[in-house]
């Protein structure tokens, strides 16, 4: 290996144990971001040290002393310059972090010495990666490729460090459009599913698409996946495919015809369920859709008691008209309805130490969640949700709240957060890991306003979610507005083009000035990896994702048209049975209320039958069919008496 | 510094005053050493500075001097550039007597693609001790010897006393030919190896075959021997910027006689006459006033990149400041 430049040490730029300068030639491979070798000049211990280093600074100067000799040698006109039969000595001067040194003790200034291009295995080494890619712990996911001159090296993240147990999560940040936070999950949890080691267990992800179409079509193939892309592919051993195992989970629109969802054609309808739930799922996080004024203490006790005391059991009180069973929004109005009546009635302010105003208060809260939460909360108590139990490997969960008012979006990512914490601490969710995407983390974990129920939850995943193998990639623009706690504790930070303004608040005080600009110009697919084990920031490419991309699925895959309710639920039964038509579910609802068609529709849709009209029939109201009377029958003629009838008259 | 090609062995300062100060340590005339740094340099000395005097010159061009316009382009053939730096110091003083410390360097750079490297075999480094050897306690001069200093004596054989300055004065003088002597070489080595015209910094005049090589052109910057009087004087003086001199012979007893003439390089801005002109040297055998015409085109297109910071940046190309750049760098 040739070499590429001599490390050099000035008392004004002296080098350190974590930092070092050297000198290049003009045409050398060297940028910001490269890796390099230095072979020390002067042993150690009877050994030559070797020290990596990532270029953190680049300096370039002549030997003028002022522009203006420039100027003054060049009679002010530039275009002269290029005439001079001399071009002026130049120089290329680095700054570079030191990653590793050789040996590690003791650990001295870095010495003058030779510096080289770094190989393959010299980025293994500069980044620890040598141990977890031996034989025997091979732990490493791919996550992109490190490229400088000729040089390509496959950079992996540890497993033990991005799944748990000895760290875990990841954090990508950057402007949105061109950081490409989604494509780099998307590509990452491709890699994991790939190379996650069979110690580890198995994994699956849950993603919650906040916006548009963003994770709308993870199972369809990528129209735009180049040469470059496939090769890179190829190099990191990762199957250039989409998602084999995705299911779709979408609350129904606040009419009830259809899912929520931009993946809403029929072609891709398949794997699309409904995401409802009814009060008792509710009611375990009334404190996320009620807020504080709301939930004073004398709220919050009746709250309590209506949890642990009415709901899903018989009811029953000496005061009320009758006895209750709570299951669903509509028991609980006419259980408050009963109540209130018969305060009135008895003349009593109070109730089982409850009193009358905070009655109301929490009946007038409970009420509008149905409302404020329609097509996700049920009146009538049927539930679908998402297949806790029977998590499958590799699988990826979409849940999406694109279209949901944010008090509806915050109900249902701390359900089913909460639900994959209680599934796996009792280890019963199906999975061993889970790795749950959430974009837009500055939404849910703000660095300030009020302490939310979603942030304290976000907090709780961050700090212990390693150990029960509940894993949060999260998403922002700007990681400063993200609470500290949330992105300290990511193990693994990922950063795209960023904004300037961002990187000037102080949370990136710590990187270099070519390294802030270098982030604040990336290109697309271009990101830079900060590690548990790396010492520096490493800048890497990732391909895009073989997916296909939420902007070009919805032209291939155009949105449905609000249909008719015969239209709607022939849709939604034909998920379960193709052979349906249109007239066979239209003659078996005509005589049904709305309301009871969709009731019908979501129990088929929660039971999957295997004779779906039938079970579907049987989920509506028997009724007589009206018959029209003929009135030439209807004036029948009596039958004359017989002439012998001792009776007749 | 490590020794490569070019360096001629001899010690450096600090090595050489480490001699001196173990040797310093045994003998009962223990000479005061400076710190490694040394002394002042001789060359900064006001007493080595050249006498300025004026000289008549024969025309080898014409009867009289006269001022010749250059007009056309101006581009540059130089292929080469040659300059030598020398540094002396007094490392030691044993009572009166001077201890110099004296390194030359001369060094080739050639022009590749617009940019200046070191010519192959291009790059001369000596390193001495210079002082009177019989006028020393001679454990100082064994401790030298026997640490690898080269000594250049710089006495007379006698043991009589001598100035200090007298010493001082010799001290410089030999540094000064030990490195236009390395120059030489370096010159005379282009003349048989080299290819193209090397533009040398200073009089050709004493560098043996360089004098009387086609492809050689030397560049005076300094003008403590003004070779005019009387009217040419005049001339001389207030010449034009690009403008030329007629061409005249440079002759002395113990050099090789050359083809001369002066060239404006700068307007003058100031008061200052000597701004901006140079006088050239060729081979005389070399010399036509077409040749003279291209050489001093090419010398006036080395005006950029402007040699600045150096202080002499109106009579010198940046060719020769980049010699005298890596020379600094490497002798420093």
């Amino acid at each position: 290996m040739s070499i590429l430049g001599r490390v050099v040490a000035t008392e004004r730029k002296p080098n350190t144990p974590h930092e070092f300068h050297f000198w290049t030639a003009l045409d050398s491979p060297v940028g910001i971001g490269t890796i390099v070798r230095v072979e020390c000049a002067t042993a150690v211990a009877g050994r030559l040290p070797v020290v990596y280093g990532v270029v953190v600074e680049g300096f370039g100067y002549t030997d003028l002393e002022t522009p203006l000799h420039d100027v003054l040698g060049h009679e002010g006109a530039p275009g002269d310059a290029e005439l001079s039969p001399t071009m002026r000595t130049e120089i290329r001067l680095y700054s570079a972090a030191v990653l590793r040194h050789l040996p590690e003790e003791p650990l001295q200034p870095v010495g003058s010495g030779t510096v080289h291009l770094a190989t393959d295995e010299d980025v293994a080494i500069a980044l620890r990666m040598d141990g977890y890619l031996k034989e025997g712990s091979n732990t490493g996911i791919p996550v992109g490729m490190y490229r400088a001159g000729a040089t390509s090296s496959p950079i992996f993240l540890d497993a033990d460090f991005l799944l748990g147990p000895e760290a875990a999560h990841l954090n990508i940040s950057g402007v949105s459009g061109l950081a490409t936070k989604t494509s780099a999950v998307e590509w990452l949890l491709s890699s994991i599913f790939a190379h996650c080691p069979p110690s580890k267990g198995r994994v699956a992800a849950v993603c919650f698409n906040v916006k548009g179409p963003d994770l709308c079509f993870l199972d369809q193939p990528a129209t735009r996946l180049d040469d470059a892309d496939r090769e890179m592919y190829r190099t990191l051993g990762v199957p250039a495919e989409p998602f084999k195992d995705v299911e779709y989970f979408a609350p129904w629109t606040a009419r009830g015809y259809s899912l929520s969802t931009l993946r809403s054609n029929e072609e891709l309808e398949h794997n699309v369920r409904p995401l409802t739930w009814g009060l008792r799922e509710v009611l375990q996080f009334a404190d996320v859709l009620l807020n504080r004024d709301d939930l004073d203490a004398k709220a919050d006790a009746l709250v309590d008691f209506i949890r642990e005391r009415v709901v899903d059991q018989d009811f029953s009180d000496s005061l009320l008209e009758s006895s209750h069973r709570v299951q669903s929004f509509a028991d609980l109005e006419r259980w408050f309805r009963d109540v209130l009546g018969s305060m009135e009635r008895s003349n009593h302010e109070s109730w089982r130490t409850h009193h009358v105003a905070t009655i109301r208060k929490v009946r007038n809260r409970l009420g509008n969640i149905s409302t404020r939460c329609r097509g996700l909360v049920t009146d009538d108590g049927s539930v679908s949700d998402l297949p806790f139990g029977t998590f499958r490997d590799r699988a990826v969960y979409v849940v999406d709240v694109a279209n949901l008012e944010a008090d509806a979006q915050d109900l249902i990512f701390a359900r089913i957060v909460s639900q994959l914490r209680e599934h796996l601490e009792k280890r019963t969710l199906g999975v061993d890991h889970v790795v749950v995407f959430v974009d837009e983390l500055n939404k849910y974990a703000p660095s300030d306003g009020p302490d939310t129920y979603v942030r304290k939850m976000l907090l709780d995943i961050a700090e212990r979610g390693r150990y029960l193998g509940l894993v949060l990639f999260a998403a922002q623009q700007f990681r400063s507005q993200v609470h500290r706690r949330v992105v300290g504790n990511s193990g693994t930070a990922l950063y795209g083009r960023m904004d300037p303004d961002e990187l000037a608040s102080p949370g990136y005080a710590t990187l270099a000035p070519a390294i802030r600009t270098k982030l604040s110009t990336l290109e697309k697919g271009q990101l830079m990896v900060r590690h548990p084990h790396f010492a520096q920031g490493v800048f890497v490419r990732f391909p895009r994702p073989a997916v296909l991309s939420g902007r070009e699925g919805v032209e291939r895959f155009p949105q449905a048209a609000e249909p008719t309710l015969e239209a709607a639920v022939t849709r939604s039964l034909r998920t379960l049975d193709r052979s349906l038509t249109l007239e066979r579910v239209k003659d078996a609802i005509a005589l049904s209320e709305e309301d009871e068609v969709l009731r019908a529709r979501n129990r088929t849709l929660q039971a999957r039958p295997p004779d779906v009209l039938s079970f579907f029939r049987a989920q509506l109201k028997r009724r007589v069919r009206p018959e029209v009377i003929d009135p030439a029958r209807s004036r029948r003629p009596l039958r004359p008496v017989p002439a012998d009838d001792p009776y007749g008259f | 510094m490590t020794e490569s090609a070019g360096f001629e062995g001899g010690v450096g300062l600090r090595d050489a005053v480490r001699l001196l100060r173990s040797a310093g340590n045994a003998s009962p005339l223990r000479a005061l050493v400076t710190n490694v740094t040394g002394g002042t340099m001789l060359e900064l000395l006001p007493s080595q500075a050249e006498t300025p005097r004026l000289q008549p010159a024969s025309p080898v061009e014409g009867s009289t001097l006269r001022v010749v316009p250059l007009e056309g382009e101006t581009a540059s053939s130089f292929v080469a550039f040659l300059d030598g730096v020398q540094q002396s110091r007094v490392a030691a003083q044993q009572g009166a007597v001077p201890l110099v410390h004296g390194t030359v360097a001369a060094v080739v750079r050639v022009r590749h693609d617009r940019r200046l490297t070191t010519w192959t075999s291009g790059l001369r480094v000596s390193r001495a001790m210079y002082l009177p050897v019989t006028l020393l306690d001679e454990g100082y001069v064994t401790a030298l010897r026997d640490g690898g200093a080269e000594i250049v004596d710089i006495g007379d054989g006698s043991a009589d006393v001598v100035h200090p300055q007298e010493l001082l004065r010799r001290a410089h003088s030999a540094v000064q030919r030990r490195r236009e002597l390395i120059e030489t070489e370096l010159a005379e080595l282009w003349c048989l190896t080299g290819d193209g015209p090397l533009m040398v910094d200073g009089s050709i005049s004493n560098q043996g075959l360089a004098a009387s090589s086609g492809q050689v052109v030397g560049v005076v910057k300094s003008h403590h021997t003004l070779y005019a009087t009387a009217d040419a004087l005049d001339l001389v003086t207030r010449l034009p910027a690009a403008n030329r001199t007629t061409a005249f012979e440079v002759r002395s007893p113990r050099r090789t006689a050359v083809a001369s003439w002066y060239l404006r390089l700068h307007e003058p801005r100031s008061l200052d006459p000597f701004f901006g002109l140079v006088r050239i040297e060729v081979a005389q055998h070399a010399f036509t006033p077409d040749r003279a015409d291209e050489v001093s085109r090419w010398v006036l297109a080395e005006r950029t990149p402007v040699a600045l910071p150096d202080r002499r940046w109106h009579v010198m190309s940046y060719g020769v400041h980049d010699c005298e750049s890596y020379l600094r760098a490497l002798v420093s």
